[in-house]
């Protein structure tokens, strides 16, 4: 073998090895773009434990893994609803009355026990709940089982809010069905938001949409 | 001399491009301390290319323990397949997170490689899987059911046929 083959040899060697383990980081590169939307979901226990959940989950993922779940109620990325549970009220009429209707407050009520807030403005439905029934009963149950003197009790809030689009997009499916998918969908065409903050005795729920591949 | 050089080199560019195939996949790594006296310690890791092929391997053997897995992850395949596959677009990136007062888990990608870490007061565990080796045991799972579906047609048909007869 003269010097040219063996140099010849060693470098095609050498380009086989590199190729080799490139390999892997070439199949990296069809990675996603950081404009990719992700649904996080933190959960936070107020306890001693302090508890904490954090989930994160890109959009994108979701909407190609749903239709591929077909158990129970989910199947091809939608979730039959009971016809008894929406029986004498029809869901359809009440959002295409909310849609059409001008932006401003439409539900507010306001006892002792909870105040509910619903209002739509500039494309996004609002829904505030104040629950201070449970969150008395909550705290008197932690105090008796502690044996201590009752403690100033922690309201419940929920506050939701929803892109009217996303709405649509979920009852796009039919009359007894969700389409999860296309709700996805409608997310992510949205762009950065906050879904859901739900702030009790026990814990706090937050679930919003960016484009960050990591939690808070 | 120049003939042993020459056998030498062979061996060593074999040598190289054979070890270079079995890693270019990845390892598998399996690391599990139970925290307790006479706990059990597994620490392992295994080429990825080897479980690919060890479970094509399998596959060629009849009624293989496989293919009564694959019947059983029957349901489940399709989104196990499609998440592997996704997965792959995601290299880097923190899925879940749970703490605890007595454990933790967190499951992310790091590097095209899915890390599983669960970290109790009473065991450890740390898996690291290459997604691309998830893709080939979806697809190695898919064909072990397809396998098991064509055997249970076959066996279902000659036994009408024998009761026909």
């Amino acid at each position: 073998m003269n010097l040219s083959t063996r140099g010849f040899l060693k470098a095609t060697l050498t380009l086989a090895l590199v190729l080799f383990a490139l390999a892997p980081a070439a199949s990296l590169a069809q990675a996603a773009t950081d404009t990719d939307q992700w649904i996080h979901i933190r959960v936070t226990s107020r306890d001693a434990k302090g508890e904490v959940v954090r989930i994160n989950v890109p959009i994108e993922m979701a909407e190609k893994v749903l239709p591929a779940i077909n158990k129970d109620r989910l199947h091809d990325g939608k979730v039959r609803i009971e016809s008894a549970q929406v029986k004498d009220v029809d869901l359809r009429a009440i959002l295409d009355a909310v849609r059409t209707a001008k932006d401003g407050e439409y539900v507010t009520v306001q006892s002792n026990e909870n105040n509910v807030r619903v209002s739509k403005s500039i494309g996004v439905l609002y829904i505030i709940v104040t629950d201070k029934e449970h969150a008395k009963k909550a705290m008197a149950k932690e105090d008796a089982a502690k044996g201590t003197k009752a403690s100033e009790s922690v309201e419940t809030k929920v506050e939701i809010k929803v892109p009217m689009k996303v709405v649509d997009a979920l009852f796009s499916a039919g009359k007894d069905e969700l389409d999860l998918v296309a709700a996805l969908r409608a997310l992510s065409a949205h762009g950065d938001t906050e879904l859901v903050t739900v702030k009790d005795a026990e814990n706090d729920v937050h679930i919003w949409i960016d484009s960050k591949n990591a939690g808070e | 001399m120049l003939v042993l050089a020459k056998v030498a080199l062979g061996l060593g560019a074999t040598l190289a491009m054979s070890t270079a195939y079995v890693f270019h996949e990845g390892v598998i790594r399996v690391d599990v301390d139970e925290h307790r006296p006479g706990g059990s310690h597994v620490h392992f890791w295994v080429p990825a290319t080897t479980v690919s092929a060890g479970m094509r391997l399998a596959s060629l053997v009849p009624q293989h323990p496989l293919e009564q897995a694959a019947v059983q992850m029957k349901p489940h395949l399709p989104m196990f397949r499609v998440m592997a596959k996704e997965l792959q677009k995601y290299p880097n990136a923190e899925f879940l997170d749970v703490t605890d007062e007595e454990q933790h888990v967190h499951i992310a990608t790091v590097n095209g490689k899915l890390r599983i870490d669960v970290v109790g007061d009473d065991q450890t565990v740390h898996l690291q899987v290459p997604v691309e080796t998830l893709m080939d045991i979806a697809d190695r799972f898919e064909e072990a059911a397809r396998s098991a579906r064509a055997e249970e047609w076959h066996g279902r048909n000659g036994k009408h046929a024998f009761a026909s007869e």
